[in-house]
């Protein structure tokens, strides 16, 4: 799954132009500086490109170019669709972290699959809540950790796991219930405790409602896997991993236990995600991660954008969050730029562009200052 | 390059016979695709049994060209993937290529078969072109650039539909189609074109040098750039190729219907992929035949078309495209793994 082609024929070829030594840091201008962070320092500069995109958009709807307002009030509103995506590109994290062509394709399928065991549990079997989510989030994990046995211990290429399945997962979610979608009482019920917009205590005059799923299961998500990537030994171990398989198993580091960990996690988190999309949809839908372009798509994009490596050993949660801020609320200014269907479509453009445009930028990051941030 | 290993090679075990050692190419048919013969073999005789329906001309035929496209984008998806590479975009170019052949050639603009054909196939290589120059040029990983311009010929193509299906599509391309002029002594032609295409590439890949090209390329891009090969002009060829045959294969799809609905080719990439890793092409690149993607290919519509007519639900058959996704592979892997402890 690697293409090697694409950078290792040039080591043979001279280095790039004046830069060739990696640390030009001090003595260069400023100027020189800040372009510097920018390119190698992902963080700074999905920051900057959120700002620019935020000032645009304000700008085009003060002279009236937009069918809405796009103001903090609407900008927060569109932060719901932030919450399974953020999730999901912390998934990816993991896997693409633990290196080795680490990706995870059936995300999608297991939101579908565990989001359908949601349904059950909790809209027909009567489960109380708490129980009915812990469930839906060990099946996640199981399912996440059945991609990590093939593909840690009987060694299956991971884009080659995940899309066997995802396939197999995918068809269980649909045959399960016979296609059907479950939206019994309950679960409709759920939309009103966990994707309206409600008012923070305290300082929520002062700032717009925001959407209850960012409290519930995104500021959550973001401390643990925060915590667990930069404050726990089990973290510095995925990146071990992803850095040098070899080298970490010199280091007495098992390196499959680790590795078919990341991608259980990746499965947990999808677990969650199902609960999530089962209360913003108000009904567990059968293809709710695959329909269309799927979620693993949106979700690889998320983590490329957001500066992981897909090599491994690389890539930070802060990283994550710029990049789905930059894209939800690129794509939020987008629905109100343009009518009808050119919206959603125009979401598309701008995704695969960003992509591209993200790629082509680390590669070349990567050329003239030898290793990105 | 392994034949200069094993020429060079100063002590070469004493058991092995001078046949063995002059050995250059892997065996014409490879162990996967006997296995994959086989299990064919047995799910046709099984579903023989099991649906007498099955075994008709008119179950088989559909079956056969159901399975064109996926072999036809598949030899291209092959070389791509021994090369080290990989295109998921291919299911989106498939959406440009059938809305352009369908929208504009063939209802808008009344254009006769050989032009259809000719423009499918040159904004096939267009898009192709770009991929390739992408990833051998902008040297980015091939699965993120192909992500992103799958998106952004997503757009390409809902842009063209403007939201809505292309009707009553012209019979101009039967000949390609299900119909009784798509037929040659009761084979459909776009079975047989890809027959053809796929005896073609076998042999390029095969007995070339600029076949061999590839696989060196993909065994190790640096020593196949030391020993004189131009790699990235190479690998945009690969992806080149994998255009040119996904824009043939886009007019199959059109051929076969009469409306074109939006979501055509969704979902195709990951069908061909399919295809491609069960025929024992290996995705780290360097080893494979356009010979086990076809077999790959119909071995997965032999699934589905089974599945339906056993009466199942449709969506079963990805359960089993996802199981025998594991067991090629897997068995792929052990195979591998006997060869090196020998």
């Amino acid at each position: 799954m690697t293409v090697p082609t694409s950078t290792e024929p040039d080591v043979a070829g001279p280095r790039d132009e004046e830069s060739g030594s990696p640390t030009p840091e001090r003595g260069a201008s400023p100027l020189a500086r800040v372009i510097r962070s920018l390119l190698t320092q992902r963080v700074v500069l999905l920051a900057v490109l959120v700002v620019a995109v935020v000032v645009y958009f304000i700008l085009l709807g003060q002279n009236d170019y937009l069918t809405g307002a796009y103001d903090f009030d609407y900008m927060s509103a569109a932060l719901i669709n932030a919450v399974p995506l953020a999730m999901l590109g912390f998934a990816e994290l993991f896997v693409i972290l633990s290196g080795r062509g680490g990706i995870d394709l059936s995300v999608g399928a297991i939101v579908s699959l565990a989001g359908m065991v949601f349904g059950f549990a909790y809209g027909q079997w009567g489960w109380p809540l708490g129980v009915a989510i812990l469930g839906t989030v060990l099946v996640g994990g199981v399912l996440g950790l059945l991609n990590g046995i093939l593909i840690a211990y009987v060694g299956f290429p991971a884009l080659i796991a995940t899309l066997a399945t995802y396939y197999a997962f995918k068809s269980l979610a649909v045959v399960i219930n016979n296609q059907r979608p479950i939206s019994t009482r309950p679960i409709q019920d759920l939309y009103e405790s966990t994707a309206r917009s409600v008012e923070l205590p305290v300082i929520g005059s002062y700032i717009p409602d925001l959407p209850k799923g960012l409290f519930l299961f995104l500021l959550p998500t973001v401390i643990v896997v925060w915590l667990l990537l930069a404050r726990t030994t089990y973290g510095r171990r995925v990146y071990a991993i992803g850095t040098n398989d070899v080298a970490a198993r010199w280091s007495a580091i098992d390196v499959r236990v680790t590795r078919a960990t990341a991608y259980a996690l990746s499965g947990t988190i999808s677990g969650l995600v199902a609960v999530v999309t089962v209360g913003q949809f108000a009904s567990a839908r059968p293809d709710a991660g695959v329909s269309g372009n799927g979620m693993a798509l949106p979700a690889i994009t998320i983590a490329v954008l957001g500066g992981v490596a897909i090599t491994g050993g690389i890539g930070r949660v802060s990283g994550i969050v710029l990049a789905t801020v930059l894209i939800v609320w690129t794509n939020a200014g987008i629905r109100l730029a343009f009518e009808g269907n050119a919206g959603p479509q125009n979401q598309l453009l701008a995704l695969g562009l960003l992509l591209v445009l993200a790629a082509l930028l680390n590669g070349f990051a990567v050329r003239r200052y030898g290793g990105a941030g | 390059m392994s034949v200069e290993m094993e020429t060079r090679s100063p002590a070469p075990r004493p058991t092995q016979t001078a046949k063995g050692r002059l050995r250059v190419l892997a065996p014409p048919v490879t162990g996967q695709e006997f296995v994959l013969i086989g299990v064919i073999a047995v799910l046709w005789i099984l579903l023989a049994f099991a649906t007498p329906a099955f075994m008709s001309a008119g179950s088989i035929q559909p079956l056969l060209g159901a399975v064109a496209p996926i072999a036809l984008i598949g030899i291209g998806m092959t070389v791509v993937i021994i090369t080290g590479g990989i295109d998921v975009s291919v299911g989106a170019m498939i959406a440009v290529c059938s809305v352009i052949t369908a929208k504009l050639v063939l209802v808008q603009a009344g254009l006769g078969l050989p032009v259809a054909l000719l423009i499918a196939i040159v904004v096939g290589g267009v898009l192709g072109l770009g991929n390739g120059a992408l990833i051998a040029y902008g040297r980015v990983h091939a699965i993120i650039i192909t992500f992103g311009t799958a998106n952004i010929f997503l757009w390409i193509s809902l842009r063209l539909f403007n939201s809505s299906t292309v009707n009553n599509i012209p019979d101009t391309l039967a000949p390609l189609g299900n119909g009784a002029a798509g037929r040659t002594l009761g084979v459909p032609n776009s079975f047989l074109v890809t027959v053809v295409l796929v005896a073609i590439a076998w042999f390029y890949l095969r007995h070339t040098a600029g076949g061999r090209h590839f696989y060196a390329i993909g065994g190790d891009p640096l020593a196949a750039q030391l020993a004189g090969v131009k790699v990235r002009q190479r690998v945009l060829v690969a992806y080149l190729l994998t255009g040119l045959l996904t824009g043939l294969a886009s007019c199959i799809v059109v051929a076969q219907g009469s409306n074109l609905g939006q979501n055509v080719g969704n979902g195709k990439e990951l069908a061909v992929i399919a295809a491609v890793v069960i025929g024992g092409t290996s995705i780290t690149g360097g080893r494979g035949s356009v010979l086990g993607t076809v077999l790959g290919a119909l071995l997965v519509q032999t699934v589905a078309s089974g599945v339906t007519q056993l009466g199942w639900r449709s969506e079963l058959s990805d359960l089993f495209v996802g199981i025998a996704i594991i067991i090629a592979v897997g068995a792929d892997l052990i195979r591998e793994r006997a060869r090196r402890k020998r």
